[in-house]
């Protein structure tokens, strides 16, 4: 890859030191360790406490730009006009993001950005600076598999990107922003190329072309039936996805009475809910259906708009489906079934 | 293209799901589950509709539900709507009065192309509430009624205490610009009209297939029988356009509620014209 900053080099022990730098500039938000092998996303209190070596956390970054309840507006219940809730820009660098987060920003973007924009996701959206790292994909990673640009080293995107290797991490320095940064916070230039990327684990056969492929006749294979037998229609798949943004909205009323506020809370289309109407009549009633609408909001209909993968491979909605099902494996049984019914 | 965000957009709306108050002007009950409203809303925020589109109407502490308009567009800010008591908000709703306020948004939705009815013979299809959206297509075509051909209302309800606008529907069994038909499946001792589900009134319509145009809305089970009498009479599926309820929660194609295959029925609809609906496995 073309370096148009120096690549840096930093040490293990320079990790908090720097993070104590940046935390100057700005709020920093880094993964945290929750448990053996649970991490998530939180404000850097104390630099130590990052973990820049993790699998996955279990939420995404998204929770900050689209929490998952929030308030729209508050009101009073006898019908004065009703007060619009102050959003503020994020304002803060996250640290430690990998990859398929970062593309699932983008893509979180472009759902906030097309048609009626809205302003609650996009003014969260300003002021956000993305340091990311790469990361040795585990059993359910396949970024590969769906992105056009899914290595794990993969810094496209990022303002900073680390490069783990042996004895500390290669900085590679993306952007002006990135580049303001590191003001301040010298370090020793480094003559060499950045590591190889790691390899996944699991794969889509065919990778995203034949995904795109089969999804143009997926729709009556006997596939969706045989997982939404297992399937216990949890909705977990839609609560961890770093790109499901759907959400239901509510009236929450306060203790006196008189005043409330109208919240959205994150919601899912694998819940038999969701797509109720007014008088009980439910338009996917059947948990295949459901599954079947998720997998296509996923790879054909925003998809066959913008060329790209709504899945980003980062195998949260595999690792924690509460059923054990993989998406990977439901998509590998879509393409052999496709290809046994033309022959190939 | 994937769009990624930038900067703000210079035409973001400050708050996509905040709703204006209009003041309930007219309001009596149509049957024991329906009530009719005249709504008018300030002048800083009056707006403009088509037959079709809805607003999304709101009672703090209660909630927000998608609601047809049921009149045809006159004075910027005044609209009417035909609410039936279904749930905890329309229930709410119900016990307003003429003063009161609520809480709207929109209008949404693309609303019926009139420039496909213009010059035409319209052919109305009502099921039940499905007369409520269709009331202002058919107001729109009354208030302008030399541009359009014929105008056939067929209106169909469970029994004849559904019957909605029941004043209007006397007007139009007389008004020599409408012909008109009506039947009821489950019929009281006192009903004299036709007895049976809407297809019934079908067979015995002459239309002129190649210059009629047809609305249909009712509810989801009514579309695949009306559909199959319409098509099967010969008419076009390019001369039908249908009408879809899904549950928008926010209108503005954000929430996915009202999602069928990649449409959002908030955006491409609630009206689709039916060789596009054709395309949408889940849509009938």
């Amino acid at each position: 890859m073309k370096q148009i900053f120096p690549l840096t080099f930093m040490t293990h022990n320079d990790i908090p030191h720097w993070i104590s730098h940046l935390q100057k500039i700005e709020n920093v938000i880094a993964p945290h360790k929750n448990g053996i092998n649970s991490f998530s996303f939180g404000k850097v209190s104390d630099p130590k406490c990052v973990i820049l070596n993790y699998n996955r956390t279990l939420s995404s970054i998204k929770k900050y730009f689209l929490p998952p309840k929030e308030t729209l507006f508050s009101f009073s219940i006898d019908g004065k006009e009703p007060t619009s809730s102050k959003v503020e820009p994020i304002n803060a660098i996250f640290l430690g993001v990998h990859n398929y987060d970062l593309e699932a920003v983008f893509r979180l973007d472009h759902n906030f950005l097309s048609g009626h924009a809205e302003s609650q996701y996009l003014t969260r959206r300003q002021g956000a600076l993305f340091i990311g790292v790469s990361y040795t994909p585990d059993e359910w990673h396949f970024s590969n598999s769906v992105l056009k640009d899914g290595e794990p080293n993969h810094s496209g995107g990022f303002d900073l990107f680390l490069h783990e290797i042996e004895d500390g991490y290669l900085l590679e320095t993306l952007t002006e922003s990135g580049q303001n940064l590191m003001k301040g916070f010298p370090l020793p230039e480094f003559d060499g190329d950045i590591p190889q990327q790691q390899s996944f684990n699991a794969h889509i056969d065919g990778g995203f072309e034949k995904v795109t492929d089969v999804f143009s006749r997926a729709w009556d294979s006997p596939v969706w039936e045989s997982y939404a037998e297992k399937c216990v229609g949890c909705g977990t798949c839609n609560l961890v996805c770093p790109t499901c943004f759907c959400f239901n909205v509510e009236d929450e009323v306060d203790l006196d009475l008189k005043t409330g506020n109208r919240i959205r809370t994150q919601d899912g289309c694998m819940l038999r809910s969701f797509s109720e109407v007014a008088g009980g009549e439910i338009f996917r009633n059947q948990k295949a259906a459901r599954m079947r609408h998720r997998l296509y909001r996923k790879f054909k209909y925003i998809s066959q708009e913008t060329g790209e993968s709504w899945c980003v491979g980062c195998g949260r909605c595999s690792s924690y489906c509460t059923a054990g099902i993989s998406i990977v494996d439901i998509v590998n049984d879509l393409i052999h079934d496709s290809n046994r019914e033309i022959g190939a | 293209m994937m769009q990624i965000f930038k900067s703000i957009p210079e035409n973001m709306e400050a708050n996509l799901y905040l709703p204006s108050m209009g003041t309930i002007t007219q309001t009596h009950s149509l049957t024991r589950k329906e009530k009719w409203y005249e709504i008018q809303m300030p002048e800083t925020h009056s707006f403009s509709y088509k037959p079709g589109q809805f607003v999304e109407v709101s009672l703090f502490g209660v909630g927000e539900a998608p609601i047809s308009i049921t009149s045809a567009m006159k004075n910027p800010g005044l609209f009417e709507m035909t609410i039936r008591d279904v749930g905890v908000l329309t229930e709410n709703i119900h016990a307003l009065n003429s003063g009161d306020l609520i809480g709207i948004r929109g209008p949404f939705g693309n609303g019926f192309d009139l420039k496909k009815f213009k010059g035409k013979d319209v052919l109305i299809v009502a099921g039940g509430i499905g007369l409520v959206p269709l009331r202002s297509l058919i107001h729109t075509i009354l208030n302008d009624r030399k541009s359009y051909g014929r105008l056939i209302i067929l209106y169909g309800t469970k029994s004849s205490q559904d019957l909605l606008y029941k004043s209007e529907l006397d007007q139009w069994e007389t008004h020599p610009g409408i012909e008109f038909q009506m039947t009821v499946d489950q019929p009281s001792p006192d009903w004299h009209g036709i007895v049976g589900v809407i297809t019934t009134l079908i067979p015995s319509v002459t239309l002129d297939l190649e210059n009629t145009v047809a609305a249909i809305v009712g509810p989801p089970v009514m579309y695949k029988f009306v559909l199959l009498s319409l098509l099967t009479k010969g008419l076009s599926d390019e001369n039908i356009y249908l009408s879809l309820e899904r549950r928008m929660k926010c209108g503005v194609g954000k929430c996915g509620h009202c999602q069928i295959n990649h449409s959002l029925v908030c955006q491409d609809g609630p009206v689709y014209h039916y060789p596009e609906l054709k395309k949408l496995q889940e849509a009938l």
